[in-house]
């Protein structure tokens, strides 16, 4: 009987510890209930991820910034030997031969539409936010959803309910549109924060001037994300709606800044609407020669890469062959000092802080030349380089970047006006702003002109494709740029995007 | 669950019953029939009992029996013996040595048999046959030592991870080493220590998480290759199973034993670069100014950072048998020396292996008890250093002129010097592992067995790179790491068999129940800005800035920051959110940065075996294993996994004629599962994103983010596998050998993939619909030439031929980033239907156009081209020699029919990067490319990987002590690994596998500055008494 006994005691060990393979939480909160239902996040914590994202996906020299700003005339990163090759990706960007494969085109879709669905969580009414929580939550989506109608005219939108094996429906140009127009309602803009210029930290969230800001862009833009050509005209009521919402940003305080450069450094100034906490090291050292190593905290110098052509140069007054000071160019064109790195357009010889002249790594002057042989085949020292954030105004790696500024405001309030025919104010608008700049007064004021200004005023600030997509340049051939594909004013869906969800449709002509 | 050492006390204590009373007693020797010596440890057992003894040293025994009985007389490499007793008291066995040793035990799960009637393809390896000489981890020991089985070491530095394929790669995630068991007990395939911390260079691989097992404890590895035999290993089965088995006090009295050995290494192979007049004399024609780069020193870089490595290490022994049990106790000290500076492995181990038999043998205890402690020192190299490259990377593109001295540092190129100077990365990782078990015969036919197993790793990686290192933004900040792990699994194990004869048949029926839970916990602690260049000093600054931090935040956490924006830190916590700490304590750091982890899992698994056996010569085998666990939600967290075998002895046929020693066909299916993958994907949750410095040093505070999503429909990946086999000898058994053929068909792999968007992550756990298919033939030959007195000579190979191939899947998955300058987002791997997996894609290399810009057939965008990196045929070759007290032999092993990608050629060796004044190897210089190509990635830098490799030489002599009571045995011996590699790779070794994985696809066959493999000779001695 013992024999038994002894059994019974090991079954009976058996059946008391089968466990029930719950699984225990100890470093992740589950926000699932318990029928596997969504049931809301922590809507503070999860705004706070939701900027820090948004300022990481369009804050890096690559991915969204480089569909946005490299695809245009303004900016090419042009291969140089073996640096900057990189499969390819960039100098496909210059040309318009990218394919539904690129890189970059992947990483901007994955993180613009990974955004919206963050933002769909806090906004869900399961999370319970409060009405500023969620007026910033609609904002940061409206900003996000604008992108992606924008690169790609499709957006995918999936429930906070739906689980990983629903594929995401596709919303029409105009459903897309809608959301942004109700993303961006009066009640959402109530519900934000009033902030004027100056404070730096409150402007790194959204306030009732960052969204009068988003809607002048949307509404400047609409008709492209409806679908219509680029280079089409808008509609008169979305250019008094820029006009008004222009106006509002005003109402709130901003105005132009004196000192062109020093809106890039951190410190508060008067043109910063709208911050993006991430650091400008990507719009420095992207361009910078890896001699520029003197800063601290960037002992290595810089990548080496991006640079402009000639042609976009010479939309500047001044010198054509010199930056150097006194050549004749307005402010924003900057300089070359004889020490020290220069500002804006850095064309031939550069110095270093003790008045040396550098070189490069094979020992040449380090002389940039306007003239590329090409996209490929180039040597440390081809291309102007572009410089607005400055290592001189907030050190080797400055703490934010602008996405939305007061001069970029007053530039879509003149070119709603040139829209809808007021020539006269828009040129009036543009000529003051001119004025401030140190450029001569402006005679007349036509579309390419316009154009050129905003090209002036915001090159590699992020918006030169939606600018040249909506004057109609954007499929045009420009230096080193012979493809005039028009389709080529949309983004491809890419392809891992196509394979996963069978909903969307490729843009045509991929 | 949790008490279940308190219920194993109170069963150990509940069966002691009653005492079985015994009539008589009888003694004898057995002897060698062939020498006359006393064979020590031969079992002796009353048949159809479990009564039974043990010989002494000197093959006496002692057994108390009533009756007239039968004892069976076994032992290893002996045939066995069945004597009636009659009324004799004393029994004298002579045992005839088995050439074949058909009798050999081989382990299966949870339990062993005879080789003779195993049905599964089962491999053992013992102690005598393991490789020699320097050894980390116990996979080194079988290296090309089992046909199938392709062991392939990341690369030559000390304590590196191992890459193990038992029959083709089936898996598309890191999870993809075969399962280990310890003394029954099944390891974690988790990383013990912490992954190298980016603090400036690229991170770097953890170290392989067998290291605490010392080599020399080892008794036997038992490979388990097909799914009949892994199949009672179920969800963890299906990349095969390893069973170690350490040494026991067996047969053993009062045996002591001590073995030491001295090793000499060095790098078995090194670039052939350009020298200082070459590099400047040729600089011109691509467009450098030789002057501007020429400063003044004639360098060579790679004798810089590399040396002669001395590694020594110490074993010893006390084991004693006796008539109820047996204890070895052992304890070791090793350190293993890099080939490069400042690596090195450091290991101290103490074992305990005892066995005690009570109640007539009927109730037994075992526990075997493994301490370890690993010292790690590492340089900064590491898988994915861009174009500066990691330590191995910069000193092969250092210009030459450039004085080799630590302080002399310029911007853009860094000194291979300073890094080692400036960087430290030690690590500390402390292991138990505790098997206790108990067993007890309830009837002559019904066996009980309880095991409870305790396997517990503290590691701690310290990590610095000193303000003085010109690299990013450590100059004049400094940065450090320190990153703890605690890994914790506690198995508990009930098992009930039963083994009965029928008729002509034996059956033997096995039920069993187990339980393990892991644990893993664990933080990582990062700072900015060091008041000190000492970097010993820093890591305490950091330990103590990081308590100082710790003790004003109360109550749990996930992160804490420094915020520099209100000069504050904040505490994120799961629930509460995040809070800012009130004042800044007083502390050495500027900023720092804590995230801490812990997760817990289970596995929870019932499984069966039956064993029937007719006339001895119709073997059947079922298995049946139901897993469950916490890695899978909804319907899928049990998985059942069935296998069945037949085997048949047709030498034991009266039909087939006495030439046939051994002829056994198999014939076996089962289907096995694979559950490596990260704790939880089913659960929607949160936790607070990565929390780092940024290039200015500063840290942006993260928000609460999305780390896994609803995935309840996730479960096993799943192998199915037809396994058919035959194993032969002949001529008495000299030659023998076993051929096999299998076919492995993997589904629903459990692979990463793209989210469709908009969803919380990029990537999604996912089970791809597609097969994937290795199909091979293994054969392994044995042949003992010559077999005389005093000369004897032994020839063995194995060869194994694996097809793989993945099928059903439209879909591309890329893999194989490739680093370096000019090749960010590139890749040489895309996984398909139709190709291997891992298959290269790359564009079509065909030469340079007049203007020295590269060309590629067919255009220049990326393709397969047939080329896989995934071996054809694995071989391995041995051969032995003993002439009277001298022994010699030789292994060698190869592998044939794969392609290496060789992105240290790709990033560094190009025209461009000459250019550029960085230097490279000579034939740069021959080639016609021009500077200003961009070396995309292409079949240029694919090379055949075919090697054959003289892996291991050894030379002992065995000094006669015939007569000497107080030394028993006594070897010298001398061991030279690695003397050779035949291979027309151009890289420095053949045999390598960086980690490029891409968005969490492993990769494989790439080579980027990998550790160099050294060559090693040792001198060593065994000596017991």
């Amino acid at each position: 009987m013992d024999k038994f006994k002894i059994l019974l005691v090991g079954l009976s060990v058996l059946a008391w510890s089968c466990t029930d393979l719950e699984v225990e939480e100890l470093d992740s909160v589950v926000v699932d209930d318990v029928s596997g239902e969504f049931s809301g996040v922590n809507p503070g914590e999860n705004l706070t991820s939701a900027y820090v994202s948004t300022a990481n996906s369009v804050g890096s020299q690559d991915n969204t910034y480089a569909l946005m700003e490299v695809s245009s005339d303004a900016q090419l990163v042009p291969t140089r030997g073996t640096d900057w090759g990189d499969n390819g990706v960039w100098r496909t960007l210059h040309q318009h031969t990218w394919d539904a494969t690129h890189q970059f085109n992947l990483n901007a879709w994955n993180n613009q539409n990974s955004n919206v669905f963050a933002l769909n969580q806090i906004i869900a009414p399961e999370s319970e936010a409060d009405p500023q929580q969620l007026a910033e939550a609609k904002f940061l989506r409206a900003l996000n959803v604008f992108i992606i109608m924008d690169l790609w005219g499709q957006v995918p939108f999936r429930d906070p309910n739906d689980g990983v094996d629903t594929d995401p429906r596709v919303l029409s140009r105009q459903e897309a549109v809608t959301l942004i127009e109700e993303d961006l309602s009066n009640t959402t803009i109530e519900n934000l924060p009033n902030i004027g210029p100056g404070d730096d930290s409150e402007i790194l969230r959204a306030s009732q001037a960052s969204a009068h800001f988003l809607r002048a862009k949307f509404y400047l833009n609409k008709h492209i994300l409806l679908g219509n050509p680029s280079g089409s005209a808008p509609d008169n009521a979305d250019m008094d709606r820029v006009i008004e919402a222009v106006d509002a940003v005003t109402a709130a305080g901003f105005s132009l800044e004196e000192d062109y450069f020093e809106i890039f450094d951190p410190a508060p100034d008067n043109e910063s609407i709208f911050t993006l906490e991430r650091d400008a090291g990507g719009r420095i050292w992207n361009t910078l020669h890896y001699n520029h190593n003197e800063i601290d905290g960037n002992a290595g110098g810089g990548w080496n890469g991006f640079c402009t052509t000639a042609e976009f140069y010479s939309i500047f007054e001044g010198d054509a062959n010199s930056n150097t000071p006194g050549s004749n160019q307005e402010t924003r064109r900057g300089f070359v000092p004889e020490e020290g790195y220069g500002y804006g357009f850095l064309v031939g010889q550069q110095y270093g802080y003790d008045g040396q002249e550098l070189s490069t790594r094979n020992g040449e002057p380090l002389a940039f030349k306007s003239e590329l042989p090409g996209l490929a085949g180039n040597s440390e020292a081809t291309g102007i380089r572009v410089l607005k954030y400055h290592p001189d105004n907030g050190g080797a790696f400055p703490g934010r970047q602008i996405l939305f500024r007061y001069a970029d405001a007053v530039l879509m309030k003149a070119e709603a006006n040139l829209w809808k025919g007021n020539t006269g104010e828009a040129l009036q608008l543009v000529n003051d702003l001119r004025d401030i700049r140190g450029a001569s007064p402006l005679a007349s004021l036509d579309a390419q002109e316009m154009l050129d200004e905003r090209g002036r005023e915001m090159y590699i600030e992020f918006w030169r494709r939606q600018d040249q997509i909506r004057f109609g340049t954007f499929t045009q051939p420009w230096s080193y740029k012979d493809n005039t594909e028009e389709f080529r004013v949309l983004f491809p869906i890419p392809s891992l995007a196509i394979s996963t969800n069978p909903n969307l449709e490729q843009n045509p002509g991929y | 669950m949790r008490h279940f050492l308190l219920i194993m006390t109170s069963v150990f204590w509940l069966s002691f019953g009653s005492l079985y009373a015994q009539d008589r007693t009888i003694t004898g020797t057995v002897t060698d029939s062939k020498t006359g010596e006393g064979l020590p440890g031969v079992n002796v057992l009353v048949v159809g009992t479990s009564n039974g003894a043990t010989t002494d040293f000197d093959g006496k025994f002692k057994l108390s029996i009533s009756g007239d009985v039968d004892l069976k007389f076994s032992y290893i490499g002996y045939k066995s013996q069945t004597i009636d007793v009659g009324s004799r008291s004393v029994v004298d066995v002579k045992l005839q040595e088995d050439v074949e040793q058909l009798s050999e035990v081989v382990v299966v799960g949870y339990g062993q048999v005879e080789a003779k009637d195993a049905t599964g393809a089962v491999e053992r390896v013992t102690a005598k046959e393991f490789n020699g000489g320097v050894i980390a981890s116990p996979e080194q020991l079988i290296q090309g030592k089992s046909a199938g089985v392709q062991i392939t070491s990341a690369s030559g530095e000390p304590g590196a991870g191992v890459n193990i394929r038992i029959r083709g790669t089936s898996s598309v995630r890191n999870g993809n080493n075969p399962l280990f068991v310890v003394d029954g007990i099944p390891l974690t395939g988790d990383d013990v220590t912490a992954g190298g911390l980016d603090v400036g260079s690229g991170t770097s691989s953890p170290r392989n998480p067998l290291n605490f097992l010392n080599p020399n404890d080892i008794e036997s590895m038992d490979i388990l290759k097909d799914a009949s035999a892994t199949a009672i290993y179920g969800a963890r089965g299906a990349n095969g199973v390893v069973l170690i088995t350490t040494k026991s006090g067996k047969g053993l009295q009062n045996n002591i034993s001590y073995n030491t050995s001295v090793s000499v290494a060095s790098a078995a192979n090194r670039f052939d670069l350009l020298d200082r007049e070459e590099y400047l004399g040729n600089l011109s024609e691509y467009g450098a100014d030789p002057n501007e780069l020429d400063f003044g020193a004639d360098t060579d870089w790679q004798d810089e950072i590399t040396r002669t490595a001395i590694s020594h290490k110490h074993d010893i022994s006390y084991a004693n048998g006796y008539e109820t049990g047996s204890y070895r106790v052992s304890a070791g000290y090793e350190n293993q020396q890099g080939v490069i500076e400042n690596s090195a492995m450091e290991r101290l181990n103490a074992r305990l292996n005892f066995n005690q038999s009570f109640l007539n043998d009927k109730l037994n205890f075992s526990t075997q008890i493994t301490l370890s402690r690993i010292n790690d020192v590492a340089p900064p190299i590491t898988n994915n250093a861009g174009f500066e490259g990691d330590l191995l990377g910069a000193a092969y593109i250092a210009n030459p002129t450039f004085p080799a001295d630590a302080s002399s540092q310029v911007g853009g190129l860094r000194n291979p010097l300073s890094m080692l100077e400036y960087n430290l990365d030690e690590a500390q990782t402390d292991r138990a592992l505790i098997n206790l078990s108990l067993d007890y015969d309830i009837t002559e036919e019904l066996n009980f067995r309880i095991n409870g197993g305790f396997d517990n790793a503290n590691s701690v990686r310290n990590q610095a790179a000193s303000p003085e290192l010109l690299a990013g933004n450590i100059l004049d900040n400094g940065r450090g790491g320190i990153a703890t792990i605690e890994s914790s699994s506690n198995l508990f194990e009930a098992l009930l068999t039963f083994d009965k004869k029928i008729g002509e048949g034996n059956l033997n029926i096995l039920g069993g129940y187990s339980y393990q839970e892991f644990n893993r916990s664990g933080n990582t602690l990062q700072g900015f800005g060091f008041n000190t260049n000492d970097m010993n000093q820093m890591i305490s600054d950091l330990e103590s800035a990081g308590g100082a931090v710790r003790g004003a935040i109360s109550g749990d956490y996930q992160q804490f920051g420094y915020d520099p924006g209100n000069d504050q830190f904040f505490v994120n916590r799961l629930e509460e959110g995040s809070e800012d700490l009130g004042a800044r304590p007083t502390m050495p750091v500027e900023k720092l940065i804590e995230n801490r982890f812990a997760t817990v899992d289970e596995l929870q698994s019932f499984f069966g075996r039956v064993n029937y056996n007719v006339l001895d010569k119709y073997l059947f085998t079922a298995t049946i294993r139901a897993d469950g666990s916490t890695r899978f939600g909804g319907e899928n967290k049990y998985g059942v996994f069935p296998s069945a075998a037949f085997a048949w002895r047709v030498s034991d046929e009266s039909f087939i004629p006495d030439s046939f020693h051994n002829l056994k066909f198999r014939l076996g299916y089962g289907v096995t599962g694979n559950q490596e993958i990260p704790h939880n994907l089913h659960q929607r949750r949160q936790n607070y994103g990565d929390i780092g410095f940024n290039d200015g040093g500063d840290i942006i505070r993260p928000g609460l983010t999305t780390v896994a999503f609803d995935n309840p429909d996730l479960r096993w990946e799943e192998t199915a596998m037809t396994n058919v086999g035959i194993d032969f000898g002949f001529l008495n058994g000299r030659l023998s050998g076993t051929f096999d053929l299998y076919r492995k068909n993997t589904t629903d792999l459990l692979i990463q993939v793209t989210s469709a968007q908009p969803a919380p992550q990029p990537f999604t756990w996912f089970n791809l619909p597609a097969d994937v298919v290795n199909q091979g033939i293994e054969l392994s030959m044995d042949y003992v030439i010559i077999d005389n007195a005093d000369f004897s000579w032994n020839f063995g190979f194995n060869v194994a031929y694996n097809k793989n191939q993945v099928n059903d899947y439209d879909g591309s998955i890329d893999t194989g980033e490739i680093s370096g300058q000019g090749l960010t987002g590139a890749f040489a791997q895309r996984i398909t239907g139709g190709q291997p997996l891992f298959a290269y894609y790359l564009r079509d290399f065909a030469g340079y156009n007049e203007n020295g810009i590269a060309e590629y057939n067919d255009g220049d965008f990326q393709q397969f081209l047939g080329f896989s990196p995934i071996p054809l045929y694995n071989t391995g070759i041995n051969t032995t020699f003993n002439y009277k007290n001298w022994d010699l032999s030789v292994y060698m092993n190869g592998q044939f029919g794969h392609y290496i990608y060789n992105n240290t050629a790709n990033a560094f060796f190009t025209a461009g990067a000459y250019g550029n004044g960085r230097n490279v190897t000579a034939d740069v210089l021959e080639s016609d490319e021009a500077p200003i190509n961009a070396p995309d990635v292409s079949t240029r830098f694919l090379e055949k990987g075919d090697f054959l490799r003289l892996q291991n030489l050894s030379l002992g002599y065995n000094f006669d002590l015939s007569g000497n009571t107080f030394v028993k045995n006594l070897r010298m011996y001398a061991n030279a690994q690695n003397l050779f590699v035949l291979t027309s790779y151009s890289g420095l070794d053949p045999e390598v596998n960086v980690n490029k994985s891409l968005n969490g696809v492993p990769s494989l066959g790439i080579d980027y500055t990998s550790f160099p493999r050294p060559r090693t000779l040792t001198v060593g001695l065994n000596v017991t008494f």
